[in-house]
């Protein structure tokens, strides 16, 4: 009974935070703050300020020092990298420090929360083991209470068997329940600041959603600073009070989130703006509703997909990674596959491509089966059929040139000859918006978006009729994406080409595709045009993907009941 | 993220000479190294007026001086002259076992890594008895077997080396063949045998260039020890190995073994040390 | 003990017999078929004054007149059952003759090893608190240094600067404390850089994975980081390097013991190398392949004891490749 006692003050306590003293002076303020890596500037001169118990965002795309400013706040810069400037946490110039006596500032006044839970929490330890080290800096002297407080901490934060979370190693762990556990681990001290960095990019969208939540819930409960780091300007917008945007290093807009959102300032941020999918759903509409209105109705569908199953055998057990699928697609218009990962969409384009064989159905296209084919007779099905891979750091041979890969192709189907092929890559290289000067690059020497625009050109040079897109653009930058997107369909408007279009982001979906099939498990649960979709979804699913999309209007936190909120209080634990 | 380190060197042409081709000064000089070893290989006469072979009696034993940089031994005979006259059969013995090694085991790696199946059983069990044989016993052996030659103990070398290409190329190549680009190129309408030779094989062996370069160093190690047990040419060859051999029956004169084991050392030092850099810069 | 470590264990001892099997018979076909009949050039050998009559009578005894598949099957039934044949020169059994000098080659192999590992650990966990100021440098630069250093030439700087410079051991007493130390040190030091190389970069890695840096955002010192974070995670995989090294350590300590004069597996070898005799060469290769073999066996079978990270699945070792291959199934986890 004694130790429930104390328990209970010493949560009670735990979550009282004395009111401030000074409410004028900000809990963090950054003046002119830059860092370097070697010669290299990567942050030059940013200045911003964060109340207390307020919440504000630094967003940029990769290289603009986002993830920086967040480790020179916490000062876990690597060893090369050297910060000038001024950051202020409660009075005290973070960066004049010595080591010694920051260190008790980690953990027990500033929070974090990083961007990958996978590799977040040492693999060879239990959760537990790790938890406990957050749990020290409460000052706690008893382990009981220490470890009551984990294990409350962790069903606070939504994880549903806390002492089978404790015990577990994290691999055994998925993602979204681990960075549930870091963002526990991150607010058991009770921080007045927590640093998020990038939290929930490596997540689901559905998880995702729930993550956000419950950030914006503790960061109000527990009244706590929030520092988020995002590239999504629209989760920016939901979440946050006030808003950095930066590019190369150097701040462009800052202000209040609603005023920046609704109206930009600088020209980085309104590009920013207009290249979010979710804010923007008819951007493309010009270029993509033509091909709608150019179909006959009558014409056979240049893909046709009929109750395909496949069922793999992992370690004895046996997965059906798709379940009777069917989906057809009209010539010259783009399907969307739309699920989250193990949803099997990947599985069905493989299928679709003859890369797999399927146990049931049939698939046709332009007409010809694919199934059941010999190698030989594939190999002049992918005349016509090409596919656009994820990774473009993975999907071009690092040692050919850029000419060559584009020239493969045609070499290995013997089209044209050499001469006209040479002329051929020229204009798939135009086609995608690359000058001639890159044809004798290897893959390397270009950025991201460059080697996704090679990878298209490499499937256009054949003239395909079906190109499938395998989430062409989950690993670029924003605005690299709006490029490709853009890119993709005024050559669909030109070309008359039938896209696969393989995506987890809705919003991009809803932007470029004519009709879609969501999947979850396996299966199709919904189909059909995307405008009915997006307004009527009927599958509870579609719904909750839908829902899940940031739509930079300031999310309602689900008002917590009062039972919850105070979840840690003596009924609970009594 | 990483960052290039690089020690100062003197004088800012040399430097911007040097990171024109982005080698820092310390694989510079490793080259140099390498580059003065195989000239000493081929053209040892150019370096040296004295014979390796006959000495001068009266001046036996000297300690290093102007005339003798590494002194001279028990005949009297220049140690710096035997040094650079035996370069040729220690270094070039070594080139024969890492291409032994190399061509062997990057066959036996690339036909079982990219056909697979009951080929790949086999050989990968081949592969793993070579390697359960202590590598330096497995060079001894073979070295007994067809007699005590430096030629045979490079032989024997590159047949102990054998093993580890083949299980490091093995595994780049099904590391490889399972790459993204791989099936693209089966998209692009590519066949079998092409995806062999122009996609897989150039990519596996970026990795294994630096390990036949740290190979060559090792080589130079193992067929040194094979010649200071006795195992290569017998006297009056020169082989560094062999230098120390003799050298050590007199210790009191210790520049008999420390002129030829730093040689040998920084030859080893410069060339693992391209390795290094070779596979940083991959 | 899970079923599937069993099946796992099951499968390894089963490949760890078949290797030390094939590894007789390939010794065997390198000893027996190679070029350059070293059997009957030693027999006839005038220093050895056999008798035409007493050769016939060898090689009867031997079975070399056999054919060579039949040899293989007796020399093969024979190892199996513990009977290595008899040396050629001495006709003495081979077994007698390993026996005798094994003692000495296992004590230099142990404290070579010891030393071995010792060093590495010190050598390794000194990058990561000595400062660049203070010489992190030379201790990084072990690796590449003593992996370009002959092990001979190691021994002879030892005997030169201990034995003759400051005394402390002879040369002629190669059995005494301080030789037996320095013949260690000198078999460990090569076999040191190959594991520190491995433990430091490893310990690099591990200092740069994302854990750590949450580690210490919370409030974690360096100290402590490296005790309870990354020293595990960086030296489990080490267990396995040290295996390997066993071949470096028996390879090595032929050299060692002739360096310093010592009696033992080595020298057993360099006198059955320059007498031919095949029995004993035989014997001693393969009785290398089979501690090489036991000790990885060993290695194997330990490691996914200690490494939580492998799963066995399947009879293979294998890391999940996802976290969410074997989540706990969170879907119901969150009701808001």
């Amino acid at each position: 009974m004694a130790s429930q006692n104390r328990l209970t003050n010493t949560l009670i306590h735990a979550i009282t935070v004395p009111p401030s003293p000074q409410p004028v002076k900000p809990l963090l303020q950054v003046d002119g703050l830059s860092v370097s890596y070697g010669r290299q500037e990567v942050v030059r001169g940013v200045g911003f300020e964060l109340g207390r118990g307020k919440s504000l965002a630094l967003i940029g795309e990769s290289g603009s020092g986002k993830s920086t400013i967040a480790r020179a706040v916490l000062r876990l810069l690597p060893s090369g990298a050297s910060a000038s400037g001024q950051l202020t946490f409660e009075g005290q110039d973070l960066l004049a420090l010595p080591e010694r006596r920051f260190r008790p500032l980690r953990g027990r006044a500033i929070g974090f929360v990083p961007q990958d839970p996978g590799n977040a929490l040492n693999p060879v330890r239990t959760i537990g083991a790790q938890a406990m080290e957050a749990a020290a800096l409460t000052e706690e002297p008893s382990a009981a209470i220490r470890k009551a407080l984990i294990l409350e901490t962790f069903s606070q934060v939504g994880l549903e068997n806390p002492q089978r979370v404790y015990d577990s190693y994290p691999h055994q762990l998925s993602g979204g329940m681990l960075q549930r556990v870091l963002i526990g681990l991150a607010v058991l001290p009770r921080p007045a600041l927590l640093v998020a960095d990038e939290p929930t990019s490596a997540l689901d969208v559905t998880i995702q959603k729930r993550i956000l939540d419950l950030l914006s819930r503790l960061q109000s409960d527990l009244d706590i600073s929030l520092l988020l780091i995002t590239h999504d300007l629209a989760i920016a917008a939901e979440r946050t009070d006030s808003l950095v945007v930066l590019k190369n290093g150097v701040v462009q807009e800052t202000g209040r989130t609603s005023a920046v959102f609704s109206s930009p300032n600088s020209a980085y941020a309104r590009k920013l703006h207009a290249d979010v999918p979710a804010l923007n759903p008819d951007r493309y509409a010009r270029l993509r509703d033509p091909a709608l209105r150019l179909r006959n109705a009558g014409e056979a569908p240049k893909i046709d997909v009929s109750s395909v199953t496949k069922t793999f055998t992992v370690d004895g057990k046996v997965l059906t990674a798709v379940n009777d699928v069917s989906f057809a697609v009209p010539a010259g218009t783009t399907h969307a596959l739309v699920g989250e990962s193990g949803s099997g969409k990947t599985t069905t384009i493989r299928l679709l491509l003859g890369l797999e064989e399927p146990d049931h159905g049939e698939i046709s296209v332009a007409g010809e089966r694919l199934s059941g084919r010999s190698p030989q007779s594939l190999r002049s099905a992918w005349r016509h059929l090409q596919l656009v891979y994820q990774n473009p750091f993975t999907s071009l041979d690092p040692t050919w040139s850029v000419e060559n890969l584009v020239r493969e192709p045609l070499d290995r189907f013997k089209i044209g000859s050499p001469k006209e092929r040479a002329q051929q890559v020229r204009e798939a290289l135009a086609n995608v918006g690359l000058g001639e000067h890159l044809l004798a690059r290897k893959p390397s020497a270009l950025s991201g978006g460059q080697r996704q625009r090679v990878a298209i050109a490499r499937s256009l040079v054949l003239k395909p009729d079906v190109i499938v897109l395998d989430e062409p653009t989950s690993a670029l930058d924003v605005s690299v994406q709006a490029d490709i997107v853009e890119v993709l369909l005024s050559l669909q408007a030109k070309l008359g080409l039938t896209y696969i279009f393989v995506s987890h982001d809705l919003a991009l979906v809803r932007q470029l595709a004519h009709t879609v099939s969501v999947m979850q498990r396996g299966s199709i649960v919904e189909h059909g045009a995307v405008a009915d979709i997006f307004s009527n979804p009927q599958h509870p699913y579609t719904a909750t993907l839908l829902q899940s999309i940031p739509s930079g209007v300031t999310a309602s936190v689900p008002a917590v009941p009062q039972k919850s909120r105070h979840i840690l209080r003596e009924e609970r634990i009594a | 993220m990483s960052f290039v380190t690089t020690s100062v060197i003197s004088g800012s042409r040399s430097r911007a000479w040097l990171s024109a081709f982005r080698v820092p000064p310390t694989v510079a000089i490793s080259f140099l190294v390498v580059a003065i070893v195989i000239a000493w290989s081929l053209a040892p006469g150019l370096f040296t007026q004295y014979s390796p072979v006959v000495g001068i009696p009266a001046d036996k034993l000297l300690g290093p001086n102007l005339n003798h940089w590494f002194g001279t031994d028990h005949l009297g005979r220049d140690v710096y002259a035997r040094v650079v006259y035996g370069t040729a059969s220690s270094v070039s013995s070594a080139l024969v076992a890492v291409v032994i090694g190399v061509v062997a085991g990057g066959l036996v790696g690339l036909l079982a890594g990219f056909f697979g199946g009951w080929l790949d059983i086999v050989l990968a069990r081949l592969v793993d008895v070579l390697l359960a044989i202590p590598k330096f016993l497995l060079a001894v052996i073979v070295v007994t077997a067809i007699g005590f030659e430096t030629i045979n103990a490079a032989i024997a070398t590159g047949v102990s080396a054998v093993a580890i290409f083949a299980r490091v190329t093995r595994a780049e190549v099904i590391k490889t063949r399972q790459a993204t680009f791989v099936e693209a190129a089966f998209l692009s309408g590519g066949s079998r045998s092409f995806i062999l030779w122009r996609h897989i094989l150039p990519n596996a062996s970026r990795s294994v260039l630096p390990l036949a370069v740290l190979q060559f160093g090792e080589s130079i190690l193992v067929i040194a020890s094979l010649a200071f047990l006795g195992y290569g040419d017998p006297p009056p060859a020169s082989d560094w190995g062999l230098l120390i051999s003799i050298g050590k029956d007199y210790l009191k004169w210790p520049w008999l073994v420390y002129a030829p084991a730093f040689i040998t050392i920084l030859t080893v030092l410069s060339v693992n040390r391209i390795s290094r850099w070779l596979r940083k810069t991959d | 003990m899970s079923n599937a470590y069993l099946t796992y264990a099951a499968k390894r001892l089963g490949q760890a017999v078949v290797v030390i099997l094939l590894a007789y018979v390939f010794t065997f076909v390198v000893v027996s078929i190679l070029p350059g009949d070293p059997i009957t050039s030693v027999l006839r050998n005038p220093q050895n004054g056999f008798s035409e009559e007493e050769i016939a009578e060898i090689i009867a005894a031997q079975g070399l007149d056999k054919p060579i598949a039949v040899q293989l099957w007796n020399s093969l039934s024979g190892f199996l059952t513990g009977d290595l044949g008899v040396s050629m020169r001495s006709g003495r059994p081979v077994s007698t003759l390993i026996a005798e000098v094994l003692p000495s080659t296992l004590i230099l192999a142990s404290t070579g090893l010891a030393v071995a590992i010792i060093l590495a650990m010190a050598v390794a966990y000194g990058t990561q608190f000595v400062p660049k100021r203070y010489g992190q440098g030379l201790l990084r630069g072990f690796p590449s240094l003593f992996l370009s250093v002959p092990n001979f030439v190691i021994g002879l700087v030892l005997i030169h600067v201990f034995g003759f410079q400051i005394g402390l051991f002879r040369v002629i007493n190669p059995d005494s404390f301080w030789a037996t130390l320095f013949a260690a040190i000198a078999l460990g030091i090569p076999v040191s850089a190959q594991i520190a190389e491995v433990l430091i970069a490893n310990l690099d890695r591990e200092a740069e994975q994302e854990y750590a840096a949450v580690a210490r955002s919370r409030g974690i010192g360096r100290a402590r980081l490296f005790a309870t974070h990354l020293l595990k995670p960086a030296s489990l995989p080490v267990v396995t390097v040290v295996a390997l090294t066993i071949g470096e350590l028996l390879g090595g300590s032929l050299i060692t013991e002739t360096v310093f004069g010592r009696t033992g597996i080595g020298s057993l070898v360099q006198r059955s190398v320059s007498t031919q005799d095949l029995p004993v060469l035989q014997a001693v290769v393969s009785l290398g392949a089979v501690v090489f073999v036991i000790v990885n066996l060993i290695a194997d079978l330990l490691y996914p004891l200690l490494d939580p990270r492998v799963k066995i699945l399947g009879g293979k070792k294998r890391t999940p490749t996802t976290a969410d291959e074997v989540s706990i199934n969170t879907t119901k986890a969150v009701a808001s």
